[in-house]
């Protein structure tokens, strides 16, 4: 199967709710799926932001993050985002890691797909 | 072989799906998984998600009020 790179770029509804449909897809089909958030998305992962996220005719995000997570999604937020928004890996929510540019490279290099919203 | 349903009514594309492969992981081969959904999409995807995943779609067939029936085979 492939390997698929999601890019979110904010804690909108538009940012998150076509990263984790399309995330979910491609897990459920066997496919490698990082998740990675640059700073200004930090505020969604603070604990429960994800969860309590809606959207008129939208699937429940609760269900896609378990299942992303259940079927080895990644999450891991960009650690230029820890100083941006004054947090520590201690506020937010603790199914993300946190990295650097260069290791989030490394591992999706040989992505075949990348999305970024 | 286990004989088993999945009732995903009134769940939205992709969740159909996501809740097939998490089952499938319970699953051995050769057992047999009946897939209710109402999403519009689904007919369309279960069969790509078969494709894609090397298990046989045996039927997908839509019983009315936009209710499909699958049934695949692991």
């Amino acid at each position: 199967m492939g390997k698929v790179a999601f890019i979110c770029n904010g804690c909108e509804n538009e940012n998150i709710y076509p990263a984790f449909v399309l995330a979910s897809a491609a897990v459920a089909s066997g496919d490698d799926v990082t998740i990675f958030f640059t700073p200004p998305a930090v505020p969604a992962l603070k604990p429960g932001y994800l969860e309590s996220m809606t959207g008129k005719g939208m699937p429940d995000m609760c269900d896609l993050l378990e299942g992303v997570m259940a079927l080895g999604g990644r999450m891991m937020l960009c650690e230029l985002g820890l100083e941006a928004f004054e947090v520590t890996a201690e506020d937010l929510r603790d199914d993300i890691d946190i990295g650097g540019a260069t290791s989030f490279m490394a591992s999706i290099q040989d992505a075949k797909t990348t999305f970024s919203f | 072989m286990a004989s088993i349903v999945l009732d995903a009514l009134g769940l939205k594309c992709p969740q159909p799906i996501l809740q097939i492969a998490i089952k499938a992981k319970e699953l051995q081969p050769g057992d047999m998984l009946e897939i209710l959904a109402d999403c519009p999409s689904f007919p369309v995807d279960i069969k790509a998600w078969c494709e894609r995943t090397g298990r046989t779609l045996l039927f997908c067939a839509t019983e009315g009020d936009g209710k499909h029936k699958a049934q695949v085979q692991f």
